[in-house]
């Protein structure tokens, strides 16, 4: 018997690993990671807006649009990148021959390439594991998710060009070379065609499943949807409860506190109400990868910040009864403010707002992130 | 061609770079438990999924050797990635208390009669080209 040894690159006899089905898949799983990544870039710039940036409230389904592909880009990755990895795996037993050994030029730069791939399928796995274990809800880890999430994408995506980079000649003869050797010569197997077919199938089988928070009509095909609210209700991530504003929320001494230039103002529910109302059909949109839209029923807010003397083009405030948490409060940009469907809503879908939905009153704008949507309004104030 | 490689290769490293110094900038706890996650990652698929699946596939070849073996891929490939991808779901792990309608519907159930109707497919292709193959 032989002694036991490492595996090497020539021990995977399967024709359905190698380059050919490497390109193929990469050259899709390269796509969805773009897409991700841009999309995951417009939602971190709306959370974290710097200065000189305006970001459109129209159309209003902007955000809703690009979080859901964020999602279900996401998602379709995993059958993609589990088979590319599984073509590539006998590169990993690539050891360098005696020879090389000695020539230290091309060890560095097997060692440089070998560091960029492992990069890349590190920060790869991270991605799609704490992505999809965010939009369930799930956190097994003590690290902020949006930070590491974030940081990571650029990883991912700075690996993936150094990738496409080395290995561009070698893709474009790829994918100009037929795909599969002669058939009759393995009458018996899976051809490489039937195991990208599979994966291709397998990919979009996961986005169907998933999608129904984000693409309604999908709703009932969808059977790992997240959300089952009846009625195509609105979700909710965070109850009055867990916010801990029950008791402030439905306190009978409760006013809305506006704060400007022309001074200061408190207006109860029942001052609000009196003002000019509006209805407007906006989304409610999740990074986490689910919508959903609703008739909302209130004031518009640049109405109100008029009361206290705001300029056209001034940003505000909004802060939550809230004690805590990083979305306690909101800037909201002077191009939202005075969008005329920017409201300070009161109510949803015919009826007065529920406190899990941010009673007594809530900000509801349009192509504006949902935890940026600030719930349990306690004051506005505008900023100079 | 060149030109867009070092260009690609060069908007590569910077990207990578500066994800690296975001990921810097994070205090020691969060970058320690990244890390950790990064590296558990590349082991978890490399060590376990990888050499498991290649297992697989060679136990396949020798019970499977006729063309019946097709479907038993197709449907593997097929109900193997779907799981992973749903796997939180699966488990409910993100379960609130007060939200009754997070997580609420019967994913167990809809992922048995996926299976269900996954290996019945991949069953009854295996069966008939099991036989086409027996036909003189």
């Amino acid at each position: 018997m032989r002694p036991p040894r490492l595996p090497r690159e020539t021990d995977f006899g399967s024709r359905l690993r190698g380059p050919e089905v490497a390109a193929r898949v990469g050259l899709w799983l390269g796509i969805c990671f773009l897409v991700a990544f841009l999309t995951g870039l417009y939602s971190h710039a709306h959370q974290d807006q710097p200065a000189w940036l305006t970001l459109p409230t129209r159309p209003v389904w902007t955000y809703r649009v690009t979080q859901g592909l964020h999602y279900l880009s996401g998602v379709a990755c995993v059958p993609l990148l589990l088979v590319k990895l599984f073509a590539v795996y006998p590169r990993l037993f690539a050891w360098p021959d005696r020879t090389q050994w000695r020539d230290l030029r091309r060890m560095a730069v097997h060692a440089l390439e070998r560091g960029s791939i492992a990069l890349l399928v590190a920060a790869s796995l991270f991605q799609l594991a704490t992505g999809i274990a965010n939009a369930a809800q799930w956190y097994p880890w003590s690290f902020s998710f949006r930070a590491t999430h974030y940081a990571v994408a650029w990883v991912a995506v700075g690996a993936l060009a150094l990738h496409v980079a080395v290995k561009l000649p070698l893709l474009r003869d790829l994918l100009r070379r037929p795909l599969d050797d002669d058939p009759a010569a393995h009458p018996t197997g899976l051809s490489r065609r039937g195991l990208l077919v599979t994966t291709y199938a397998a990919a979009g089988l996961v986005v169907v499943s998933v999608a129904g928070n984000a693409v309604p009509w999908l709703r009932r095909v969808s059977v790992f949807s997240l959300h089952d609210v009846p009625d195509g209700g609105i979700p909710i991530n965070t109850s009055a409860r867990r916010a801990g504003v029950t008791a402030a929320a439905t306190d009978a001494s409760y006013a809305l506190r506006l704060v400007g230039p022309g001074g200061e103002l408190r207006l109860t529910r029942a001052e609000l109400t009196a003002l000019p109302q509006h209805r407007e059909t906006l989304p409610i949109a999740c990074v986490e990868g689910w919508s959903a839209s609703g008739e909302w029923s209130g004031v518009r807010l640049r109405d109100l910040v008029s009361l206290v003397g705001a300029p056209p083009g001034a940003s505000v405030r909004v802060g939550s009864l809230q004690q805590a948490g990083p979305f306690r409060e909101s800037e909201v940009r002077g191009n939202v403010v005075d969008d005329p469907l920017t409201l300070v809503a009161l109510g949803l879908d015919g009826e007065a707002l529920s406190l899990d939905h941010g009673f007594p009153c809530r900000l509801v704008a349009p192509g504006r992130p949902g935890v940026l949507q600030t719930k349990w309004l306690a004051e506005i104030e505008v900023l100079t | 061609m060149t030109a867009a490689r070092l260009l690609i290769g060069a908007a590569g490293l910077v990207m990578a770079g500066w994800g690296v110094r975001l990921l810097l900038a994070l205090d020691l706890p969060d970058l320690a438990g990244t890390v950790l996650w990064l590296a558990g990652g590349v082991l978890l698929h490399d060590v376990l999924l990888a050499p498991a699946v290649a297992l697989a596939g060679a136990l396949l070849v020798r019970l499977l050797p006729g063309p019946e073996r097709v479907p038993v891929l197709v449907g593997a490939v097929v109900l193997g990635t779907l799981t992973l991808a749903v796997l939180p779901v699966l488990g409910r792990f993100g379960a609130k208390p007060d939200d009754p309608y997070l997580l609420a519907r019967p994913y167990l159930v809809s992922w048995l009669a996926l299976a269900g109707i996954v290996v019945a497919g991949c069953a009854a292709a295996a069966v008939v080209r099991h036989r086409a193959a027996r036909r003189p």
